[in-house]
């Protein structure tokens, strides 16, 4: 997430690389998860300075802000693993070649603190009734031999969405060069076909709600999604539209990791190019026995449990 | 008599205009509010309005293939009413335009499906179905009036004006002209029905392709649509032309031809009893999960009497004792009371076939996984035991045995005297529908959730694991959608304008008058 102040700030490079290298080296996973939240507030201001600039741009400089930081192998260097993938990610982008975004989620490691669900509420500003990712719960066995297996729930990004050929409008699609499930909130009518239409139940609609009223700052002001700086109070789009996880593309291409992925206190949710066999998530999923859900529909989703 | 029966009419249409009117009220609220003034969730994202769209396409197909039978195919018979028939299919065209219309999230924008395409969405496929359908339907219905718009137009009234208007210049009242008229009416009945097929048939692609889904998923769906849309639309002829068209025709000709519409939509009802049995028992014995809980819901879940008694009792076994029983069967009011009952009964299908199928979560603890339900959808789990106390329900039974008691009696009264047959109809037709009330309160009972909605209150008795329930399975039953007010209300309202521009379109409208075929 520092990677991003030295995009637009390349004067505090320095500050922001030694306080990350003492993040990573020094602080615990969890403490830094617990962390991550208040900076990403303090940076709210610059991702919507931000929202003007070309992507590619923006992609370029902070690729030069990692190669200092070589992948340890451990589980305290899984975020910076995990950003230099993106970084391999973004420079493909950027040569044209095309990636496929992906996650792994550890099932072993999540433990239901639903931070995630909290970080998207956050970052994206979804309103009453929305919420991009979910934690599912189920219980397995009876006492005294019983589990509760916690199962972090984001959209899957189909390699065959059935919700976006449904689509009247063709307002909602499979973005060829990454993968990911988009919404062009101005071309949704709003008819919901898409929601009936997702195995998964990752589709969601705004029905202009808020939390607060009068809304409140948090909720009255710009959202980032897809870099558009939506307010939402004013009644107009995503008000009326349907709303999904986009696996924080506007964070993505400012080479920052999804904020459900950034947050996650134990590690469990890993994001990057599954097309990468060297990334974290290609290499976990070829190490660890992993599952897809509903894999009977031929939706091929791009998320992968890992068992 | 006659001021008496003046009164009453004048109070039906004030009572519809005033519930049209409230209800128009409700939808500029809606429109001015969006969607947050529904119940909808992103659980159960289609509800009320949605069923009311494939309610009124229904109507509208079923009543175009009717008239179809005319003007293709030469059934002469129904000649008569074979404008009628595509005037209440365009009608309710657009009444489930209007439906969908209030439906969208973002309703400035319906416009954009003519500009945005997506060519593989069945939805924009249908879009451009209801578009040819409409431009069909118009025409046919113009060139069949023609000649007598331009006859009507010939006066000084304001009727006339109206028919001047729409006889668009039109002066020609020659027999050529109307022979010409029909074979073009021939040919737009051609390309029309394939049309019209795929107007509901479509509509029912929309659910079947939806592989998320397992309860829409499937080949039967489309075919199931056009049947019942094949029942409706013969039922709302059946109905309409008993109690208010055919004021033009003979009393003999036109009882002949409800009795003989009642038939049609006796047989159509019956194909699809058969393929709801089909759908049913076949899913059932099946045992996918997320197809056995949809099943389950419709039959035993909160909503249980929509499926009992609006859709089977209401909507086909009664209608089909009316119209097989010598008693009631050769009496056109009895028959058309038939079909009035059929066209109700089918909203209960249409409810049946968009909401439970929605309120399955398609993963196990979806809803519970994020407390995002508003406070009236997730209080509704306990909303039978409010609506329906054991008093409730015990007075409920009592009633319902008084009557089938009391029916019994009086039908052995009355039997052999012909002077009360229409007496003994009505009695021996109450009494069934006690006997079965009570029977499928009984199922009901037996048969899953009962604790929740009948449990009479026995307590300390889990009758989960009774007999019908242990077999579908012993999970509580949720709904998390009950339409909100509004929702009801600007059905309402549209409804009530529907009929309005029915009856309007009736009185102006030359659609039954005898011209030489």
């Amino acid at each position: 997430m520092n990677d991003t102040k030295t995009a637009s700030k390349p004067t505090s490079l320095s500050v922001q690389e030694s306080r990350r290298r003492f993040l990573s080296k020094f602080v615990s996973p969890v403490f830094g998860g617990l962390m991550a939240p208040a900076v990403e507030s303090m940076e709210q201001e610059t991702i919507m300075t931000l929202a003007e600039e070309p992507t590619t741009k923006v992609a370029a400089s902070p690729a030069k802000a990692t190669p200092g930081i070589s992948p340890i192998s451990g589980e305290s260097s899984v975020i910076d693993q995990m950003l230099a993938d993106l970084q391999r990610a973004l420079e493909k982008r950027e040569r044209g070649e095309k990636v496929r975004f992906g996650m792994a989620v550890d099932l072993r490691k999540c433990t239901g603190c639903r931070a995630c669900t909290v970080a998207c509420k956050a970052e994206n500003m979804t309103p009453p009734e929305v919420s991009y990712n979910v934690v599912l719960e189920e219980e397995i066995g009876t006492y005294p031999n019983v589990r509760r297996v916690f199962m972090y729930k984001p959209c899957f990004h189909c390699e065959n969405p059935p919700c976006t050929p449904v689509c009247p409008v063709g307002a909602t699609y499979k973005r060829e060069e990454d993968g990911i499930v988009v919404i062009d909130y101005d071309v949704c009518i709003g008819c919901r076909y898409c929601l009936t239409a997702c195995p998964y139940g990752s589709r969601f609609i705004d029905l202009g709600k808020t939390y607060t009223d009068p809304p409140q700052p948090y909720e009255s002001s710009a959202s980032p999604e897809y870099g558009e700086n939506r307010i939402r109070v004013e009644g107009g789009s995503p008000v009326g539209n349907a709303r999904k996880c986009h696996f924080c593309i506007h964070r993505v291409y400012r080479g920052m990791l999804p904020a459900c992925a950034e947050t996650c206190i134990g590690r469990a949710i890993h994001f990057g190019d599954l097309d990468d066999p060297e990334s974290v998530v290609a290499r976990l999923i070829a190490e660890r026995p992993s599952i897809r859900l509903k894999e009977e529909l031929g939706t091929e989703p791009n998320v992968y449990y890992l068992l | 008599m006659q001021q008496a029966q003046r009164f009453l009419k004048l109070t039906a249409w004030g009572a519809i205009g005033l519930v049209t009117l409230v209800g128009m009220g409700a939808v500029v609220i809606r429109a001015l509010n969006g969607l947050g003034v529904t119940n909808l969730n992103f659980i159960v994202p289609w509800g009320l309005w949605v069923a009311f769209y494939i309610y009124f396409i229904g109507l509208s197909a079923g009543s175009f293939l009717m008239s179809t039978m005319v003007y293709v195919f030469g059934f002469k018979k129904l000649e008569s009413i074979g404008r009628l028939a595509l005037f209440s299919a365009l009608i309710f065209l657009i009444a489930g335009m209007n439906f969908v219309l209030i439906d969208l999230g973002r309703m400035e924008r319906f416009w954009t499906v003519f500009v945005n395409r997506n060519l593989w969405s069945v939805l924009e496929i249908e879009i451009h179905f209801y578009v040819l359908y409409i431009v069909i339907l118009t025409l046919e219905l113009w060139l069949l009036m023609r000649r007598d718009l331009v006859v009507c137009g010939q006066g000084n009234d304001w009727k006339a004006r109206i028919c001047r208007i729409l006889a668009f210049g039109s002066k020609d009242v020659s027999d050529e002209s109307v022979a010409r008229d029909r074979r073009i009416v021939r040919v737009l009945g051609i390309i029309g029905l394939p049309v019209a097929i795929g107007v509901h048939g479509g509509t029912g692609a929309l659910f079947a392709v939806v592989k998320a889904r397992p309860m829409w998923y499937g080949p039967l769906f489309p075919i199931i649509f056009i049947v019942s849309a094949l029942a409706s639309g013969s039922a709302l002829l059946t109905f309409v032309l008993a109690f208010f068209a055919g004021k033009g025709m003979a009393k003999q000709e036109r009882d002949e031809l409800v009795l003989l519409l009642g038939k049609i939509t006796a047989g159509f009802l019956a194909f699809d009893l058969l393929l709801l049995w089909s759908e049913f028992s076949v899913g059932i014995y099946g045992n996918i999960p997320e197809d056995l809980e949809v099943m389950r819901l419709i039959l035993f879940g909160p909503f249980w009497w929509v499926f009992w008694f609006v859709q089977i009792i209401f909507g086909a076994f009664v209608p089909l004792l009316i119209i097989f029983l010598p008693a009631t069967g050769k009496n056109p009011k009895w028959v058309g009371l038939a079909g009035f009952m059929v066209v109700v009964g089918i909203i209960g299908v249409r409810l049946n076939i968009v909401i439970p199928a929605l309120s399955i979560p398609v993963l196990p603890g979806l809803d519970e996984a994020y407390t995002m339900l508003p406070a009236p959808t997730q209080a509704f789990t306990t909303y039978p035991p409010v609506i329906l106390t054991w008093l409730n329900r015990f007075a409920i039974l009592a009633a319902l045995g008084t009557f089938g008691i009391f029916g019994l009696i009086a039908l052995r009264r009355l039997r052999g005297q012909e002077a009360y047959r229409f007496q003994r109809g009505l009695v021996s037709i109450g009494t069934a529908v006690a006997v079965l009330a009570i029977a499928l309160f009984v199922l009901r009972w037996v048969g899953g959730t009962a604790v929740t909605t009948l449990g009479l209150g026995i307590s300390g008795l889990d009758l989960t694991q009774t007999p019908i329930g242990g077999i579908l399975g012993q999970t509580e039953l949720h709904s998390f959608y009950i339409p909100s007010p509004n929702e009801w209300l600007s059905s309402a309202g549209l409804i009530g304008m529907a009929i309005i521009m029915f009856a309007v379109g009736y009185m102006v409208l030359p659609l039954e008058s005898k011209e030489g075929h």
